[in-house]
């Protein structure tokens, strides 16, 4: 099983992703309390850098907010800076969306080193990264 | 060039859209008196994305996005977009405005006019360029026909300039009106495609009278879209196709799932008031089917394939043109043109030969 060491636990911050690369592919590992999740930096709409987004909240209105905005689910939404789609940092999907889900790695914490499992997913080397724009 | 990753060697991507950033301060060197002391005081101004009273007037009316939304970028010099365009291998791009993309909002007319003058030949000696594949689309503001047909035979001439840019936010009357046939003329006269863009901004003119509309996300369309086809009735309704038969006619920054029902919508009409457009001779699909569209926004169906068979109730195959809009927050990457299952050839016809066709550039393109 393939593993890229990520670094330390307290090397990896809240709100502060840590960039590694297998091959082409570059991942992304956050801090979730005191979890942790892997993303690779490619988002499923047009492929753009969505892990150097903006870790933010979001505004929902529902039947129990009396149909007014709130604000949810402070840093555990990664927002694309290309088009600004949002997605839940817990679970990588599309948050509202139709399905569309950030391609997702495990990870693995030994001796308080955070590694993440890039083999188990097989991902494509002929695909290339994330083009390179602001 | 640009190193091709996306698809074949042989494929050409022409982006038929893409934004220059143009502040006041960098424009003014190039305005007359007394306008360019006006564009030296803007240029102290503070400013927001985009939204500069006096020079890029939204009228925006909305909180900030509490998430911050998408990014504000801006490009600020021909390198940076010749490095952006190569980053999306893209061959050659149609420079458009940023901030004067609402050039068309201002009544005080010798201004607009001067702020078109000012843009062009800030465009003709700063950004448009063969050997980097950027090309410009003369601003020809609406409130001073003659001087815009004068524009666009002064830089028409160049070989750099491949269209004319038609501003749509806050046009009054709208660009089918007769008031602009000298610009028309002076677009035919050069063998240069008219350009409609469209921007998003609140006026009170239609349709972007949309004040009390409670968020973008629905004013959007309508000042894009709505705006579009807004300006395509009235052509058709004062016969500009027939007027102007050799003039070539597109539509930017409005997707294009819309263009069916405006062929269908209008003929219908056409066959029971014939009688209220006497200059067609044919039903105003004919026409609307020589018109061009272009892809930004390019609509994202469940099914790709829904886009495919789309353009084939418009004869969109010859007709449909890739655009970006680099670097706006609804820019499309090439690739999600290129992921749509158009046949190889449409595919092609749809990046980029249309496009070299229609703005007379030849091929090879020269290299920096």
């Amino acid at each position: 099983m393939a593993r890229v060491l990520v670094g330390s636990v307290d090397e990896i911050q809240e709100g502060t992703p840590v960039f590694v690369h297998s091959g082409v592919i570059e991942i992304a590992v956050f801090r979730l309390g005191d979890e942790f999740r892997a993303y690779r930096n490619r988002c499923p709409h047009q492929q753009g850098p969505v892990c150097h987004g903006t870790i933010t909240g979001t505004q929902l209105a529902t039947a129990s907010s009396g149909w007014k905005s709130e604000w949810v689910r402070e840093g555990r939404v990664l927002l694309c800076r290309w088009h600004g789609m949002e997605f839940d940092l817990e679970t990588g999907k599309r948050m509202r969306g139709r399905g569309e889900r950030l391609r997702s790695f495990p990870v693995s914490v030994s001796d308080d080193q955070v590694f993440v499992d890039v083999a188990s997913r097989s991902p494509n080397a002929r695909r290339r990264a994330a083009t390179p724009l602001p | 060039m640009a190193t091709k990753v996306l698809g074949r060697e042989d494929l050409v991507i022409v982006d038929c859209d893409v934004h220059v950033h143009d502040p006041p301060e960098a424009l003014a060197p190039f305005a007359d008196m007394p306008w360019r002391r006006s564009m030296e005081h803007l240029g102290g101004v503070k400013q927001r994305y985009l939204d500069i009273p006096g020079y890029s007037t939204s009228l925006n009316i909305d909180p900030p996005f509490p998430n911050d939304g998408p990014n504000a970028r801006h490009v600020t010099s021909a390198t940076q977009m010749r490095d952006e365009l190569d980053a999306m291998h893209i061959d050659i791009g149609v420079l458009f405005p940023d901030h004067l993309l609402r050039v068309a909002v201002f009544p005080q007319t010798d201004y607009a006019a001067a702020l078109g003058r000012a843009y062009n030949a800030w465009l003709a000696d700063t950004w448009v360029s063969r050997e980097r594949g950027l090309y410009g689309a003369v601003l020809a503001v609406p409130q001073d026909p003659e001087d815009a047909a004068d524009q666009i035979r002064k830089y028409g001439a160049m070989e750099e300039f491949v269209g004319v840019y038609l501003p749509v936010a806050g046009v009054r009357p709208l660009w089918g009106d007769r008031v602009y046939d000298p610009i028309y003329e002076a677009a035919a006269e050069m063998g240069l495609p008219v350009m409609l863009h469209s921007v998003g901004l609140i006026h009170p003119n239609f349709p972007f009278n949309v004040d009390h509309m409670t968020s973008r996300l629905i004013r959007h369309p309508i000042q894009h879209e709505f705006a579009l086809m807004a300006n395509l009735f009235t052509m058709i309704g004062s016969g500009l196709p027939v007027r102007f038969p050799d003039l070539d006619i597109v539509f930017t920054e409005g997707g294009i799932s819309w263009v069916p029902y405006v062929m269908w919508r209008l003929d219908k009409e056409f066959a029971e008031t014939p009688a209220d457009a006497p200059m067609l001779e044919r039903p105003p699909s004919t026409y609307i089917k020589q018109m061009y569209f272009c892809t930004q926004p390019i609509e994202e169906p469940d099914r790709p394939s829904d886009l495919a068979t789309m353009i084939d109730l418009f004869s969109g195959h010859d007709h449909v043109l890739y655009a970006s809009d680099w670097p706006h927050h609804d820019f499309d990457h090439p690739r999600a043109v290129m992921r749509v299952p158009f046949g190889a050839e449409v595919r092609r016809k749809i990046m980029g030969e249309t496009a070299l066709r229609l703005f007379g550039i030849s091929l090879p393109v020269p290299t920096a």
